[in-house]
């Protein structure tokens, strides 16, 4: 106990600053003590004190009667809407200035996903089942392989991103975490189907999109300042 | 042994973080009624937040119905990792911040130019007003958005450090290091407009 006293006694103006930094218990009563017994520091704990008492009257507080109503509609109209990923491919939740990358979004998704089955249909031999959109055993197998590969890699690129994305002061890092978990979804989505069905070619050429989306999307994070 | 003190205390914030978390169940099921609750509780507070970040009226009634859409929106994501009620802070701090950038870029002004132009700040409702009031305000409004936000939510709402790092995405010693550095900066710039209060007759520390 002697000995705390003693540390708190020996408090000089220059811990000033380093004790109104840390702000601990400890050394708020150590600077008490000093302040009795020096001018100066006493004044600069008056004026510091004088700031957070002027500030605790900034508070404001005005009746709003219309604000919830408004709030209530706004949620009830919300709460109403188809949500997930098909609902922002339509477009329902995304806000008017982003509209028109999310249309460029969907169409490179589409265009990329339409290429992909073409160039699928296209080089599968006649000697093939009559069914082209049905993938043999052995293909499902390498294909979940090269998935699973895929799979790793982007959830590499993920964690890389992660920091990033969490940064809550950057609106554009809010759209693209918006835009991933929509992506999630989608894949989540298409996973379960593929579940069903895995040997439907369709369903992995999509599921080859949205991972392709997905990648670059990270990439982009990646690149931002 | 511990103090019936320290456990009523620990009572009171055991019942208050189940209530936090059972509010958040409800918002996730899609009850209006819980959102109404959140409303209840928080509005106040939201609304002096974003009222002393954006500067009038409109836009932090704005701010306050974004949030809310934006928590319903969320709150799929949201993991209880903190508590569902420092997570809608966030979202009011962030929405806050969009708002200010989308005024700035559409009006190409500097930050500090919209700022003043929102000058008609409200009587608070607090009863004891301060003689430094006014002249702070216009101080608070030209520091630096991170500094203000931690100035604003420590001094002015009363949160906590842990509950501001929180908030902002930022660690404790931050928060703390954010507002030390903001007073220091206030306290400054009263100096320089001649406050009563801020000029110091007893001279810098050695």
């Amino acid at each position: 106990m002697k000995d705390e006293m003693k540390k708190e006694r020996e408090f000089q103006c220059s811990d000033l600053e380093h004790a109104r930094m840390e702000d601990t218990p400890k050394l708020r009563t150590a600077l008490e003590l000093h302040a009795s017994d020096c001018a100066a520091c006493r004044e600069e704990l008056r004026i510091w004190r004088e700031i957070s008492a002027a500030a605790r009257t900034m508070r404001k507080d005005w009746p709003a009667p219309a604000l919830w109503p408004q709030i209530q509609g706004a949620l009830e109209t919300e709460i109403a809407k188809p949500r997930g990923w098909r609902a922002w491919i339509g477009g329902a939740q995304v806000a008017p200035g982003l509209r028109w990358q999310t249309a460029l979004a969907v169409l490179a998704l589409m265009l990329v996903s339409s290429t992909s089955v073409w160039l699928l249909m296209r080089h599968t031999t006649p000697a093939q089942p009559a069914d082209t959109h049905l993938l043999t055993d052995q293909a499902v197998q390498q294909v979940e392989q090269a998935e699973k590969a895929y799979e790793q890699s982007i959830d590499k690129l993920s964690k890389l991103a992660d920091a990033k994305l969490q940064d809550p002061s950057t609106p554009l890092m809010a759209n693209y975490r918006e835009k991933l978990d929509l992506l999630d979804a989608a894949i989540t989505d298409c996973r379960a189907n593929l579940d069903k069905n895995r040997a439907n070619a369709h369903l992995r050429e999509e599921l080859l999109s949205f991972y392709q989306e997905k990648q670059q999307t990270l990439e982009q994070v990646l690149r931002e300042e | 042994m511990p103090r019936p003190m320290d456990t009523a205390a620990e009572t009171a914030r055991a019942e208050a973080r189940a209530e936090d978390a059972r509010v958040a169940e409800l918002c996730r099921a899609g009850n209006l009624e819980a959102y109404e609750e959140l409303y209840r509780t928080q509005s106040s507070k939201m609304k002096s937040i974003a009222m002393n970040l954006l500067g009038n009226k409109h836009d932090a009634e704005d701010v306050v119905q974004e949030t809310f859409l934006k928590i319903h929106r969320g709150i799929k994501h949201f993991k209880g990792q903190s508590a569902f009620s420092t997570w809608t802070y966030r979202i009011l701090v962030n929405c806050c911040y969009d708002m200010r950038r989308r005024k700035v870029r559409r009006q190409e002004t500097p930050e500090q130019d919209l700022v003043e132009e929102n000058e008609t700040f409200e009587a608070p409702a607090v009863a004891s007003d301060h003689p430094l009031r006014l002249m702070l305000e216009k101080c608070v409004a030209e520091l630096t958005p991170h500094l203000r936000s931690v100035f604003l939510l420590y001094e002015v709402e009363g949160f906590k450090h842990s509950e501001i790092g929180a908030i902002l995405g930022i660690s404790e010693m931050a928060s703390k290091n954010a507002l030390y550095q903001g007073k220091r900066k206030l306290r400054e710039m009263l100096s320089v407009r001649g406050s009563q209060v801020a000029v110091s007759d007893a001279g810098e520390c050695v």
